[in-house]
């Protein structure tokens, strides 16, 4: 006997109330032979065990039946069930039979109907890893911003941020310049003297360079030394003079 | 003194007699029951011939006997040997019958075959001597004609196989 044969739940409130065998002894009466049903028990020993002595008896058919208080199927050993045989004889057409009932308050949350039931709370909400698209890398850069001007404008406006941070750092700074002035005046006074320091090294340099002596004689010699004068352009001049007198005359026409 | 023993004269001379009857009730329940295990039923292998060997078609009927005491009664169980229903018969019918213990409670029962008398042909008394349960068999075979083999008339047949529990 195993559970599958009670179902795919047969072992959780299946309870065994009842057995009943069948067999046939086949013996000779004056042979000795015995035969016991029996079933073990979780744990040790046997929770159902029935004994029959054929010893100087005729064989034949034998059933029996034996009521049983509700008993977990648990308790039974898997596979421990067995027809056991000792002398000269055998048993043929043997048959075992459990009666049974499923006690479906076995677990009381089956059934709210049942003793013993508590009302489960509510499931608590699954975690989702919500899909935010402006942390998508490839939506940003899909849509990064093509237009030049809007580029610009951005840089703009971040330099203007950065120049406002950085204001507004200095401000902190001369503010913090009364909590802790005397710190201040030891920085000041060390940027003071190593810029000085500084200064010097940088002028020394210039006097140290010296300048090589070195004569640059003219090379280019102009051949021919006159002047090509522009016939055309006192005639163009005076034509010009003559149009602006018209043009101030006629201001007052 | 006088007075007294007139008036006590008078009051028995008057008084009337009275009786009532007072029932003491009680039931008995069996300790021996009688319960068909399985049907019988006639096959007709031949046209002269009705049995109840299942190689024939027919089914051997089963009483189970329940007796919860032990060398307190008789289990006596008699074949048939005559149609209680039948067609109208033009020749005779010869009866035979066996009565066999099939299945038993205890291996205990084991010599009740061998232990079984035969008050009459047809039936057989077995001596139920220890508590429990036993089934017994009842075979009928119904021959029509003797050495004619003459057919059975076409029709419906009955038998009845009596099995009785009798106090030793």
């Amino acid at each position: 006997m195993t559970p599958k044969y009670l179902g795919a739940n047969g072992v959780d409130g299946m309870e065994i109330n009842g057995i009943i065998y069948q067999y046939t002894a086949v013996k000779d009466k004056e042979d000795d032979f015995t035969v016991t049903v029996q079933n073990k028990k979780e744990g040790g020993g046997y929770v159902f065990q029935d004994r029959e002595d054929w010893s100087q008896k005729y064989g034949m058919t034998i059933r029996k039946a034996f009521a049983m208080p509700y008993t977990p199927l648990a308790t039974f050993k898997e596979d421990g069930g067995a027809i056991v045989t000792t002398g000269t004889g055998s048993v043929e057409n043997a048959q075992v039979v459990y009666l049974h009932r499923f006690n479906r308050c076995f677990d009381p949350q089956t059934d709210p109907n049942c003793t013993g039931y508590v009302t489960p709370l509510p499931p608590e909400p699954p975690e989702f890893d919500l899909y935010d698209a402006l942390d998508d890398e490839f939506v940003e850069e899909a849509t990064k911003e093509l237009d030049q001007d809007l580029i610009d404008k951005d840089k703009k406006k971040e330099e203007e941020e950065s120049e406002e941070k950085e204001e507004e750092e200095n401000l902190e700074t001369l503010l913090a310049v009364g909590d802790n002035p005397l710190t201040m005046g030891d920085d000041f006074t060390q940027s003071s003297i190593i810029a000085q320091m500084n200064a010097a090294l940088n002028i020394s340099a210039y006097y140290k360079a010296r300048i090589p002596s070195i004569v640059y004689n003219e090379q280019l010699v102009m051949k021919e030394q006159k002047t090509l004068g522009n016939s055309k352009r006192i005639l163009r001049s005076l034509a010009q003079d003559q149009l602006h007198n018209q043009m101030v005359e006629a201001q007052y026409q | 003194m006088k007075n007294f023993i007139v008036t006590l004269t008078l009051m028995l001379a008057v008084s009337p007699v009275i009786a009532e009857n007072i029932y003491i009730n009680g039931d008995v329940e069996s300790r021996c029951s009688i319960v068909q295990d399985t049907a019988g039923r006639w096959g007709n292998p031949s046209a002269n011939v009705l049995t109840t060997l299942p190689a024939s078609g027919g089914q051997v009927p089963i009483i189970r006997f329940d007796y919860s005491l032990a060398n307190a009664y008789y289990a006596s169980i008699s074949t048939p040997i005559s149609f209680s229903t039948s067609p109208s018969l033009s020749d005779s019918t010869v009866f035979t019958g066996v009565v066999a213990v099939t299945q038993t409670s205890s291996s205990d029962m084991s010599g009740y075959q061998a232990a079984s008398t035969t008050p009459a042909a047809n039936t057989r008394q077995y001596a139920l001597t220890v508590a429990g349960t036993t089934w017994f068999s009842a075979t009928s075979v119904a021959t029509h004609g003797g050495g004619n083999s003459t057919p059975f008339p076409s029709g419906s047949y009955t038998g009845i196989v009596v099995a009785s529990c009798i106090a030793m």
